[in-house]
């Protein structure tokens, strides 16, 4: 009854303690009391026993405060390995249907406007197409994307009669 | 071989700083000489030199940090500091720019008509190609999330299909973006209307260029080794300033182009 309960106490200490104090492999066999043993045997049997159960513990230890460095790591990075798989997948699924469904949106937009096109009447308003300098290319009236078709010049749209 | 007692970097001599200043010089005077005298000869010599200048010095940057190992923790700690100082500077660049917008629309002048879009202008209809750049600069921040977590995690191949679409849709929205302008009924002489949306939105379109540059660079550099899973701020720069870009345009798309229409 003992036995398994302070087993898994020192099971527990071992897997809480601050492993910086334990230096090298076996913990506890220079300060363990060999001589209470009647035998050399026993004495051998006991080393060994201690010896594993001490590269046991250590094995048990470093792994587990390895999954804990793990686990923070990847709870920092939103769980490691499945991070990129999830932005991934949001790229795929989310982003560029998105894009799609826009540029599909935008496609219809246009054939409507094709079909129902209407010319902009021109009024030589003073408060637009304002040319108080020159542009510094061409003949100096047209601004640098110049759209013919859409763009008037301050006496009206070229190409129109009026 | 000279030891340093310190983990900073002391960096060598370099002339480039000097040849920056000098196309800066001859940038802002060539612009004006072509403005009065319709030469380009001084903006010509003042391009090439940023161009020559801006590609040694980044290529040196990269000498030393990747290859010489000069970027240790505090170093980069350090260009962290510089590169969200810069981003800063842009966003203060940009609030002018809306400063200009707010303060001509909020309180449109009489000569407009009394009204914000004045009189005479036809907007651009919001949920036509704006709404689709702003999907396009979206998608892009999700691709260039994907590839940031595809480096820490050594996925090579995965941060390269990813850099690769993330440029790839910020060609397409310069490319969109270029369309629109062609397009446009209304010019940057359009009064305060056409200034305040074509400088705005322009700033803006340099920007995507060059946040795409740089993440091509990037690119280029991931697939000749550069990056490794812990040591990456070259990406990690280029992505932030993706993200500021991708920022700025939801501002501009909610002002000018959906509340300004």
């Amino acid at each position: 009854m003992s036995g398994p309960i302070s087993g898994l106490l020192a099971f527990i200490f071992l897997m809480t303690d601050d492993r910086s104090r334990w230096s090298g492999c076996c913990f506890q066999q220079s300060t363990f009391p060999l001589h209470h043993f009647r035998s050399s045997a026993d004495r051998v049997r006991k080393t060994v026993e201690m010896a594993a159960f001490g590269r046991i513990s250590q094995t048990l230890l470093r792994s587990s405060l390895i999954q804990t460095r793990q686990l923070s790591a990847t709870a920092a990075h939103g769980h490691g390995e499945q991070t990129a798989r999830t932005w991934k997948i949001l790229s795929f699924v989310v982003a560029l249907p998105g894009v799609a469904v826009c540029m599909l949106n935008m496609y219809l937009k246009m054939q409507h406007h094709a079909a129902h096109h209407v010319e902009p009447e021109f009024v030589p308003y003073s408060h637009l197409r304002i040319r108080s300098k020159r542009f510094p290319w061409g003949d100096g009236n047209k601004s640098l994307f110049h759209n013919p078709e859409v763009n008037a010049l301050p006496d009206g749209y070229e190409g129109r009669d009026e | 071989m000279a030891h340093q007692a310190h983990a900073y970097h002391m960096v060598d001599p370099s002339p480039w700083p000097l040849t920056g200043a000098i196309a800066a010089l001859l940038l802002t005077s060539g612009t004006a000489v072509w403005f009065h005298f319709h030469s380009l000869t001084l903006l010509t010599m003042g391009n090439i030199l940023l161009l020559l200048t801006m590609y040694q010095w980044w290529r040196d940057i990269i000498r030393e940090g990747t290859f010489q190992g000069h970027h240790t923790p505090p170093v980069q700690k350090g260009l962290r500091y510089g590169m969200i100082l810069f981003i800063t500077s842009e966003v203060f660049f940009f609030l002018g720019f809306f400063w200009a917008f707010y303060h001509s629309s909020l309180a449109p002048s009489p000569e407009l008509g009394g009204c914000w879009p004045p009189t005479g202008i036809i907007t651009l209809d919001p949920f036509e190609v704006p709404l689709l750049n702003t999907a396009v600069l979206l998608a892009s921040g999700v691709t260039v999330t994907w590839a940031h977590h595809s480096i820490m995690e050594g996925e090579r191949k995965q941060t390269v299909q990813a850099l690769t679409l993330t440029i790839l849709l910020g060609f397409y929205f310069t490319f969109l973006q270029g369309m629109e302008y062609y397009e446009a009924p209304f010019t940057i002489a359009d009064g305060v209307y056409g200034s305040t949306f074509f400088v705005a939105t322009g700033f803006h379109g340099l920007h995507v260029i060059i946040g795409s540059t740089f993440l091509a660079i990037c690119l280029l550099r991931q697939i000749q080794y550069h990056f490794t899973s812990e040591h990456h701020f070259g990406f990690e720069a280029a992505a932030w300033y993706w993200h500021f870009v991708d920022v700025v345009w939801l501002f501009l798309y909610v002002s000018i182009y959906w509340w300004g229409s």
